[in-house]
């Protein structure tokens, strides 16, 4: 047998394919993927998690504020008449009493912002108390947490980002380690879609928060007015830090505004009316 | 802002990962290529002890190592590829060009030698991990050995 030089010809071991298109087409895939889980389990999550009895969601609360305050600890304000104010006379009159109770936890920054978290746990940041000039302003900014809290918002936002957490866990441990990055893309583009009340969450709750104002004080002038200084800034939110943290968390103030007012005249509601100044404090 | 870094870090690294993997990658196909047709004249035979030897006035043992690196592109390619499965691409170019360069590496040895044919050819694999285990980037050893004979 005479051996004949033959050179192997290329491409029988190696798919002749560019790397980057089998790159892209596994990105498309995984991330087609992963929205469709995260979509659905996220719905089933919201689901279960409107279920849950008001015992559970206190212990949920409770679990979940012992686990953020330490982190905040340096800025709650325990003793201060701001925190009477808010627990004992503003709150009640606009949530009566509700099944798990609210609580009012008072931060000391000057972060213009105020949030729920499952278990009827409000936060109100000492720049909020700052930035309202009338007891209207500030009861609306209340009385729209507190239709989040009536509406189980937070409960639904804690049962989809449980979903999110599940899955970035599952990316994370089923990838190499090393792919560290890769989660915390997948979490911040999980931030912008999921981790927010959506839109037609934030108009029930301040449909709810006008309607509720209304009933309080007879009238519902004064109430919008905070929101309409904040739309004045609103331009140059990328500047005023401490302004802008609440739009991070809130939809646009001018669209809000506008929906207000055309479901004001749609209802007939008035306004106008008196001010209620707040306390000295 | 943590994992904003993170995440610059990580598409840094991608990117590094590609144009410094694939420019390495084609230079190694050229040498390889190259290196192929210069040694092309030598047999290299798989069989066994069976068949009948050749005559061979002196014999000896060539083995041919290397040991080749994968990149963060192609580690992340494969590891998306482990959640969907199907051929991992990605790392074909990296065995192909370990086993050819340790067959090259061998075979040049072995012609340095003298050796009109090289006899039994086995090749062998291992991956290599480093000290952290399956924190840090994985390598592939291949190896080729033979018998060369002068006639
Ligand atoms: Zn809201």
């Amino acid at each position: 047998m005479k051996y004949t030089p033959k050179l192997i010809p290329e491409g029988i071991n190696v798919t002749p394919q560019p790397p980057l298109i089998d790159f892209g087409y596994l990105i498309v895939t995984i991330v087609l993927i992963s929205a469709l889980i995260f979509f659905s389990l996220g719905w089933i999550a919201e689901w279960l998690a409107i279920k849950i009895s008001a015992a559970t969601e206190s212990k949920i609360g409770q679990i979940l504020i012992s686990s953020t305050m330490p982190a905040l600890s340096s800025s709650v304000l325990l003793a201060d008449p701001r925190l009477d104010y808010l627990q004992e006379n503003l709150l009640p009159t606009l949530a009566g009493e509700t099944q798990p109770p609210l609580t009012v936890h008072l931060l000391d920054d000057d972060m213009i912002n105020a949030a729920i978290l499952p278990g009827g746990h409000i936060l109100v940041w000492t720049g909020l108390l700052k930035a309202v000039q009338s007891e209207n302003e500030l009861a609306f900014v209340l009385a729209h947490e507190v239709a989040h809290f009536k509406h189980r918002d937070p409960l639904r936002m804690l049962g989809r980002s449980l979903v999110m957490l599940s899955l970035l866990t599952v990316l994370g441990t089923g990838v190499n380690q090393e792919m560290a990055g890769l989660p915390s893309l997948v979490s911040q583009t999980g931030e912008l879609i999921g981790l927010q009340y959506s839109r037609q969450q934030e108009q029930a709750a301040d449909e709810e928060a006008l309607s509720n104002v209304i009933q309080h004080y007879g009238h519902g002038g004064q109430a919008l007015d905070f929101f309409k200084r904040l739309a004045e800034q609103e331009p140059q939110r990328g500047r005023e830090l401490t302004i802008s943290r609440y739009f991070s968390t809130h939809p646009p103030t001018i669209e809000r505004l506008a929906q207000l007012a055309q479901l004001a005249k749609v209802r007939g509601w008035t306004m106008t009316g008196a001010i209620t100044p707040l306390p000295r404090w | 802002m943590g994992s904003f870094l993170e995440i610059l870090i990580f598409l840094g690294l991608l990117a590094l990962g590609y144009f410094a993997g694939h420019y390495f990658e084609r230079k190694h196909y050229k040498s390889i290529r190259l290196r192929e047709s210069q040694t092309l004249h030598i047999p290299l035979i798989t069989v066994g002890a069976k068949p009948p030897w050749p005559n061979a006035k002196e014999a000896k043992l060539f083995i041919g190592g290397v040991v080749i690196s994968t990149d963060y592109f192609k580690t992340i390619s494969a590891g998306l590829r482990n959640l969907v499965g199907g051929r991992v691409m990605a790392y074909e170019t990296l065995l192909d060009r370990g086993r050819r360069e340790a067959l090259l590496r061998m075979k040049e040895q072995a012609i340095e030698w003298g050796a009109t044919q090289i006899l039994n050819v086995r090749l062998e694999t291992a991956s290599i991990w480093g000290a952290e285990g399956k924190q840090s980037v994985g390598s592939v050893e291949v190896i080729a050995y033979g018998t060369g004979i002068k006639e």
